[in-house]
């Protein structure tokens, strides 16, 4: 197919939320996989290397249109939004606990970051960072709890195990420590 | 709240009143892993005695100890002063060498380093897409920002159900089979229809069961789906039936 490129451009440009390599395949049946998959990657570097402000992004398992950031302070004119809002850093550290060491409970995380932990957890519940996904079978049946698409959206991750990894971690550790 | 000795409280200036911002601790251990960089100390041995004075230190300045937090912060020192005293204590047998009182600390303490990196490099990745937006900006309106829908209460549901229940009784007055059907595998069949169907009638729903059995369990199904906040229940009007949507903004399952 020769406008292959512009077909999947279509489907991202409709999609809201995320369009996964799946859904692109159900609409484009005939299309071998590898075709799909090299289209797609000629697309997104055709919006990088462009002029234009916008750029395709992969996150939370999908393929969606955003802006490029030195667009930033005039959409945020446009939204008559001062600033983002960013986590709290007792938020923040709640969530890597959580990424990191999931499915967990409230009183695990607590122990890892020694300090209650409920408040935090209600917080990222209401920001929908965080799910519960059921209960531990231990004494109490406390709830457990994992993060969600959001998160990955949020962090632009596309799947859990593009968290930083173990290596990352511990280089970042060596240079503080130095 | 604890202050670092690095980060020392600028002077109020009068114009911007009494606005102090200083490095926070979040917590015992935050603390603790300060004051080893400090005294650049081997997290894998660490004097204890040492620490734990310098933790002692900081604790004793109640002034900048968030009160809220205290109890925290003295169950560490609790811990502290106990590792020291297994460390001392004179014992019929020796300790093993490779246990050491220490290392349930140690292994917390490097534990939380990672999460405290992760943190870190989290924080840089908001960043960048603090500056990058996506079109969901413009998403269409939940069915619940409609100006007649209600969104029931648990009574609501409670009396639709009973309701029906009267009216199953009255139909089928026989035993109900002893069929088993678990709770799980009726939410995902909720959840498919929803998926199927985009929304669904309660009161009919649960009347298309076949057994009392089935229709119990669908109940405590919708209740369930409700509370997770996965499934919203409205009635359009004042003794319209209640159906139910899936919640847009539900975290997916």
């Amino acid at each position: 197919m020769d406008n292959l490129k512009e077909i999947i451009d279509a489907l991202i440009f409709i999609s809201v939320e995320p369009l996964t390599a799946e859904k692109m395949k159900e609409v484009l049946t005939d299309v071998p996989e590898p075709d799909i998959a090299q289209a797609l990657q000629e697309l997104v570097a055709r919006y990088e290397s462009a002029d234009g402000a916008i750029r395709i992004i992969q996150t939370a398992g999908g393929y969606v249109f955003s802006t490029k950031p030195a667009y930033d302070p005039y959409v945020r004119r446009l939204l008559q939004i001062e600033r983002k809002k960013k986590l709290s850093s007792q938020a923040l550290e709640t969530l890597s606990a959580v990424a990191y060491h999931q499915p967990v409970t409230q009183s695990e995380i607590s122990a890892i970051r020694s300090v209650d932990s409920t408040y935090a957890l209600h917080t990222l519940l209401e920001n929908k960072l965080i799910k519960i996904v059921g209960r531990k079978d231990a004494p109490g049946r406390p709830l457990l709890y994992r993060t969600t698409e959001k998160f990955l959206a949020y962090f632009g991750l596309n799947a859990i195990e593009d968290l930083p990894s173990e290596e990352e971690l511990i280089k970042l550790m060596q240079e503080e420590n130095s | 709240m604890i202050a670092t000795e690095t980060d020392p409280a600028p002077t109020p200036s009068p114009e911007d009143g009494y606005q102090v911002k200083l490095q926070v601790f979040e917590g015992p251990l935050d603390l603790l892993l300060f004051l080893i960089k400090k005294k650049k100390i081997d997290i894998n041995d660490i004097p204890i005695a040492v620490i734990t004075r310098e933790y002692l230190d900081y604790l004793s300045r109640k002034e900048r100890i968030n009160l809220d937090r205290e109890a925290e912060f003295l169950l560490m020192a609790a811990l502290l002063i106990y590792i020291k005293s297994q460390m001392l204590l004179p014992r019929e047998q020796p300790l093993e060498p490779d246990i050491d009182p220490r290392k349930e600390l140690v292994d917390r303490l490097a534990d939380f380093q990672k999460i405290k990196a992760a943190s870190t490099l989290l924080r840089e990745k908001e960043d960048a897409m603090s500056q990058v937006w996506k079109r969901t900006v413009l998403t269409a309106p939940l069915p619940e920002e409609d100006l007649d829908l209600i969104e029931v209460s648990l009574f609501d549901l409670a009396e639709s159900f009973f309701t029906l229940m009267k009216r199953k009784q009255s139909e089928n007055p026989r035993v109900i089979k002893g069929k088993e059907i678990s709770m799980a595998d009726k939410m995902n069949e909720i959840v498919a229809v929803l998926k199927a169907r985009g929304v669904l009638d309660f009161l009919e729903y649960l009347d298309a069961q076949g057994t009392l059995e089935e229709a119990l369990i669908s109940f405590f199904c919708l209740l369930e789906l409700i509370k997770a906040r996965l499934i919203i229940a409205i009635q359009e009007q004042l003794f319209h039936t209640i159906k139910v949507w899936p919640r847009k903004d539900a975290a997916p399952a």
